[in-house]
């Protein structure tokens, strides 16, 4: 018998101890089968499958003040900011990522990607997490999504997590992309919802209060099963049966002791959170890494929630938004930090051979700097970095034109970039899922493929 | 009643019913006009029964023209225009033959607003990844899609020293060398050359690339041809060409197929290509919507299933009222047949969810199940019409649409505007009354509520849209910058409706959170683009004169709730609608627009204009509903109608709100839920308020700041943005771990004062219990298999005493609170 156990134990009114709750043998029936466990004992997050982690930019990081600086352009395009070079012969990037320049060998940079779509954030978020624009009423999945769908969980752990809150309002009232799309809502991530960067933090709800022990979690179960009316409706209907998946999932997060220390902020060092920087998303960043370590196959980082109210990449520079140089001053400073760490820690874990890291953002920003200060939405040509896993570091694939307006060489698409990812977590990027209807839709289009100078 | 409902429906199903002569062969256009020589308009030759396209055989027809001199047919359909004059076109497919008459104008130049502008928008070169981008592209900006032709005309004819026009040799011009890819051009080939975009580039440079002209005749309406297809199943697959034809101000008609853009709303039904070829692959009905210059029109395709439905399997269901007839309709047009009618513990259950957000007690249902009345169901639905709980439910519904919370609004100024909602929705205020108080609310924000929307959006941009959507359920926000790319709102219809806004003064008063609302007789709201001030008009209504200094709200308001106002009472009656079904006849519910049509267009036109009829009473819309047959239809899916989730055919399943479940679960234990905290706008702190007197319900707190782990996680709305998708109806997996975890329903089970406490003080049976639980929680008696069940396992909890017997009690209540069938309505 297998025990996932905690570290402390009380004992309970009806004779046994919180103990007892988290041990294996309860969790058969609380609806885990035995194949399941079996399959959770010898996968046990030690398969060489590749990992991702994806780190949404919200916002749209600006091409021109990041990873793709012009220095020759106009004043009024290349902006207030000089490159610097990197320990990789050749790259500069900007001056605001001095942490960054130093890791110029774990990652490569895309500078040629662009869309042709609408330019509202929603429809880039759409393309970067899915790889397609959604028309005619068919909603894509999420590479994260597919891959789960494709290979499942390790253990009982859930193969994508999102941290920490959707992509919320954005402007356009499209969906973002970061569901499961027509795969169904059993494939959807695990969102955390909740700030680790708050004091105090703890994954909502994750454990039982200390007077609901084992038998009475179990006999719930049981009791709850019990209640069979109206079973022809929901039987056919998604969700229903999704309201029983996610209480199926949430034993099984609940029980798992695998599952409750990748969430266990608290056992990360002062010294080591501080690295990361005491932000929302510096901290999603290590959790993103003690998830990996867990065994979660993909996990997508949302930098920012929305892009009102906060200072983002969305830097119109005219109110309720950010100008470039508050942007250098509070946005890069955190990604500077967080991203580096992550990088710096998975490596130090032999855990970067295996986990491909990308930021990306929805597009980028128009070469030419508005009077208020600011840069607007520009698909027509961004950065996007990439690396670790499979992918090669220190490569810089595509080049924009002189000003940053659209691809010069070697232009990429939103699809292209979903395929990479497909490809390096050692999938068939045209491999096709059961759409709406069982109609066969291909991960990416026939046609894209993924970037070959990465690999 | 009923037969007043009766007679015009059948009047309609006699014309829609199978026709028995077989299909028609019809040709479009009917007419056939054409601009002058050299111009052309294709044909269409479709089989059509009762309206509806059925076949496209345009390609086996045979085509004549009796006077070759004045036009010319191809093999293909398309009519060529070679001298003024008339001819008449004879079309033959086996043995029938129609004619068309023909008429061709003298010559009229091709014009820059409405050949030029459209031809580059067809061909890209305006998008906005291209030139179309703000910043324009390598050098050169149009405007995106051609929405302010005259700059675009100065940038390709006069800008950059002229060199992007050849007058003398229009092929050797800078802006068709790169189009055709003559020269290098960074975004490709737009147009091959002899393609008949590049043959009328041509032609208007040798005119001389004359400009827009204020005389140019404008873009009035877009036909679309066929008008309608039906996929009939079991026929040879077909696919269809649509065709489109510009009707111009001046009576000018065009052929703009190869001009328009081409989408369908339901990919999984029909797809159609960017030329405006449709082929059908699914089951249901889709829109082909067009779009040409700033119009938009679309073209309804239906599929029926493939299902062999007895006849009388729609004439026999049941029908109430007019609401019955249309849906009907529709069903046996898809060959979709309606689930059977809904049990009385299903019904009392949904009544009471959907109309007052409560479950109705354990009493109640008894009652109700015992009564023999047949018009019992009619009787509730007007007690609860009634009810107290009505009020806190659409009043807490209506604040979620006008975005009452203490995040914009002092708390005293919340409170006025909650209590103004709540008194509206107490009176049943007629919904035109309700808007037209709000909108044209004047004085202290604390004495008249209403004030406060505008106190909730100063900017005049944020107050117009907000409008748009809260009134007329559509949006408008993208014709701030440009013209509406998928619809039909132009940047300067965008303006003139703002402008209706910008007479608002607000002056703080004295009190805390008071603020003086007036109607100014100054100030306008200025184009973006022209820097002028717009005439205040409404969207596609009659301007106000710029001198007049009438309050511009009242004229709004005039227009916004005239009967004729073919927006404001629908975007209503979807609302309601999708409360009490499930699924807006719109879906989402406030995006009401040309491209996005109703999933059933006569049912939401009959039941918009009874809600005029009826002087606008919401009440009256809701009674409608409620006593449809489709209403009580059951949720359980028939074989044929499982796959159905637009057209009604039962009832369809959805989670319970978060506030209603929570309230449910504060009934049904006996204790209530506590709003003592509330969280900062900025969502990092809390602090303790009294405001809120124990036993204060979910639905009735006004303010969406008020703390709750619950609410946040069963997605309620935030009330920051004026949009339905605020509200989320998704299950999640936080939602189970709190169920499971939280202290939400564990805590309630637990409390010294619940229901549980009672029930072992009163010494109930176990039996008892299981009764109680069910009649309160699910409005129905278990079933004999589930009492044994529960019985066993409640036994078997208490061998091992009292403490053991209360667990067992709560983890059967926590089972049934927590079941699909408790969270659902069904």
């Amino acid at each position: 018998m297998i025990r996932l156990d905690t570290d402390r134990s009380a004992t309970f009114c009806d004779g046994l101890s919180r103990r007892d709750f988290l041990h294996a043998g309860a969790i058969v029936p609380l609806g885990l089968t035995l194949t399941e466990l079996q399959k959770a004992k010898a996968a046990n997050g030690k398969d060489d499958d590749v990992n991702c982690i994806m780190l949404f930019l919200v916002g749209g990081p600006s091409q021109l003040d990041t990873w793709d600086m012009k220095p020759k352009a106009p004043a009024e395009v290349r902006g207030p900011f000089q490159p610097i070079k990197t320990n990789e012969v050749g790259t500069q990037i900007s001056e605001i990522f001095p942490r960054m320049a130093k890791h110029a060998d774990k990652f490569s940079l895309i500078r040629s990607v662009y869309h042709t779509a609408t330019a509202v954030h929603d429809t880039g978020h759409q393309m970067m997490q899915t790889g397609r624009l959604f028309s005619g009423g068919i909603e894509h999945p999420h590479v994260g999504c597919a891959l789960g769908y494709l290979k499942g969980g390790r253990g009982e752990l859930p193969a994508h997590v999102l941290l920490p809150r959707p992509i919320g309002r954005t402007g356009g009232n499209l969906p973002h992309g970061h569901t499961a799309g027509y795969l169904g809502k059993p494939h959807d991530p695990f969102i955390l919802n909740a700030d680790p960067n708050a004091p105090g933090f703890k994954v909502p709800d994750l454990l039982p209060p200390e007077y609901i022990s084992a038998i009475r979690a179990e006999r719930r179960q049981k009791l709850r099963d019990a209640v069979d009316g109206a079973t022809e409706a929901f039987e056919q209907n998604a969700a229903s049966k999704q309201l029983d998946d996610n209480f199926k999932l949430a034993y099984k997060l609940m029980s798992s002791e695998k599952a409750r220390n990748a969430f266990a902020m608290e056992k990360e060092s002062e010294k080591t959170k501080d690295r990361y920087g005491r932000t929302r998303f510096g901290q999603s960043c290590l959790m993103a890494r003690r998830l990996i370590e867990a065994g979660v196959r993909f996990v997508t980082v949302n930098m920012f929630e929305t892009v009102f109210d906060e200072v983002t990449w969305d830097i119109h520079g005219s109110k309720p938004f950010t100008d470039i140089v508050q942007m250098s001053k509070e946005v890069a400073p955190n990604f500077d930090a967080a991203y580096t760490a992550l990088l710096e820690d998975l490596s130090e874990r032999g855990l970067l051979s295996n986990t491909m890291v990308v930021a990306l953002g929805e597009f980028g920003r128009t070469p030419k700097v508005n009077p208020a200060g600011g840069r607007d939405h520009h698909p027509g040509a961004w950065t996007v970095v990439i690396g670790g896993g499979p992918l090669k570091g220190g490569r810089v694939v595509g080049e924009s034109d002189e000003l940053g307006y659209a691809p010069k060489s070697r232009p990429v698409t939103p699809g292209e970039i979903a395929a990479t990812l497909y490809k390096g977590l050692g999938l068939d990027p045209h491999k096709e899922l059961p759409g709406p209807q069982n109609r066969p839709i291909p991960m990416v289009d026939y046609g894209v493929k993924p970037i070959s100078e990465l690999f | 009643m009923r037969l007043r409902y009766l007679l015009p429906a059948l009047a309609v199903s006699l014309f829609l019913s199978p026709s028995a002569s077989g299909a028609d062969l019809r040709v479009y256009p009917a007419e056939v006009t054409i601009g002058g020589p050299n111009r052309m308009q294709q044909l269409l030759v479709v089989e059509e029964e009762n309206g509806r396209a059925v076949r496209d055989v345009t390609a086996t027809a045979k085509f004549s023209s009796s006077a070759a001199k004045t036009a010319t047919v191809d093999a293909k359909g398309a009519v060529t225009g070679r001298a003024a004059g008339e001819s008449k076109i004879a079309i033959v497919v086996g043995a029938k033959t129609v004619e068309v008459a023909v008429k061709v104008d003298a010559s009229s130049e091709w014009t820059f607003r409405n050949h030029v502008i459209p031809t580059l928008t067809r061909a890209g070169c305006n998008a906005g990844a291209c030139h179309g981008a703000l910043a324009g592209k390598g050098g050169m900006k149009l405007s995106l899609r051609g929405y302010d032709p005259d700059s675009d005309w100065f940038v390709l004819t006069r800008q950059a020293l002229a060199r992007r026009v050849d007058l003398t040799k229009p092929a050797d011009s800078l802006m068709i060398k790169k189009a055709t890819r003559a020269m290098p051009h960074g975004g490709g080939e737009r147009f091959g050359e002899d393609s008949s975009h590049h043959k009328m580039m041509l032609a208007w440079l040798a005119a001389g690339a004359p400009g827009p002209k204020p005389i140019d005749p404008e873009l009035e309406r877009l036909e679309v041809f066929p008008p309608a297809i039906l996929v009939k199943p079991g026929a040879p697959k077909s696919t269809f060409q649509v065709q489109v034809r510009a009707v111009y101000t001046d009576g000018t008609v065009e052929d703009v197929t190869g001009l328009a853009r081409f989408g369908s709303t339901e990919e999984l039904v029909a797809r159609v290509t960017e030329d405006g070829l449709i082929t059908p692959v699914g089951n249901g009905e889709a829109a082909i919507t067009v779009g040409f210059g700033t119009k938009v029109a679309t073209l309804a395709l239906t599929a029926p299933y493939a299902n062999s439905v007895k006849a009388d399997a729609f004439a026999k269901a049941p029908r109430t009222n007019f609401v019955d007839e249309h849906v009907l309709q529709k069903l046996e047009l898809l060959r979709l047949p309606p689930s059977e009618q809904s049990a009385d513990a299903e019904f009392i259950r949904r009544a009471f969810i959907d109309t007052c957000g409560i479950l109705p007690n354990a009493d109640e249902v008894t009652q109700f199940l015992k009564d023999t009345d047949p018009k019992k169901r009619a009787r509730l639905v007007d007690q609860l019409l009634d009810h107290p709980a009505f009020v806190d439910y659409w009043a807490h519904k209506w604040s979620d649409l006008l975005l009452v919370s203490s995040r914009k609004l002092p708390v005293p100024a919340m409170w006025a505007f909650y209590r103004g909602v709540r008194q509206s929705v107490a009176d049943n205020k007629p919904w035109d009354r309700f808007a037209r108080d709000i909108l044209t609310a004047k004085g202290s924000s604390l004495t008249n509520g209403g004030g406060n929307y505008f106190v909730l959006h100063k900017d005049v941009s944020v107050l117009a849209e907000s409008t748009a959507i809260t009134f007329l359920g559509t949006s408008i926000g993208c014709a701030k910058c440009h013209n509406h790319p998928l619809e039909k709102w132009t940047q300067d219809q965008y303006w003139s409706f703002a402008n209706l806004f910008s007479r608002v003064s607000l002056k703080n008063g004295d009190r805390a959170g008071e603020v003086f609302v007036q109607s100014k007789t100054d100030g306008d709201a200025l184009h973006l683009r022209r820097g002028i001030a717009m005439p205040p008009t409404p969207l596609d209504g009659k301007p106000l004169a710029a001198d007049s200094t009438v309050d511009r709200r009242a004229y709004f308001a005039d227009w916004l709730t005239s009967p004729s106002n073919p927006y404001f009472a629908k975007a209503l009656v979807n609302r309601v609608w999708k409360n009490y079904m499930g699924r807006g006849l719109v879906e989402v519910e406030d995006d009401l627009r040309e491209t996005n049509p109703a999933s059933n267009r006569e049912l939401f036109e009959a039941i918009a204009t009874d809600f005029v009829k009826n002087k606008y009473d919401v009440k009256h819309l809701m009674r409608v509903i409620l006593n449809s047959a489709a209403y009580q239809r059951s949720s359980k899916p028939l074989k044929e109608n499982a796959s159905d989730d637009r057209f009604y055919s039962r009832y369809l399943l959805r989670r319970l709100p978060g506030e209603v479940i929570l309230d449910a679960y504060s009934d049904i234990t006996g204790v209530p839920t506590p709003f003592d905290k509330i969280t900062s706008a900025a969502g990092d702190s809390t602090s303790a308020i009294t405001t809120y007197p124990r036993g204060t319900r979910a639905v009735q707190v006004p303010d969406s700041l008020a703390t709750s782990r619950f609410l946040d996680a069963f997605g309620r709305a935030e009330r920051v943005q004026t949009c339905a998708c605020e509200r989320t109806a998704d299950a999640s997996v936080t939602q189970a771990l709190h169920l499971n975890n939280g202290y939400t329903l564990n805590d309630k089970l637990r409390d010294k004062t619940s229901v549980v406490t009672k029930w072992i003080v009163d010494k109930l049976t176990d039996e008892e219990i299981v009764d109680r639980v069910f009649l309160s929680g699910l409005s129905r008696k278990p079933s004999v298999t589930e009492k044994k069940k529960f019985l066993d396992i409640l036994a078997e909890g208490s061998k091992a005493g009292a403490q053991s017997r209360r667990e067992t009690i709560e983890d059967f209540v926590w089972a049934v609170l927590t079941g699909r069938e408790f969270l659902f309505n069904h």
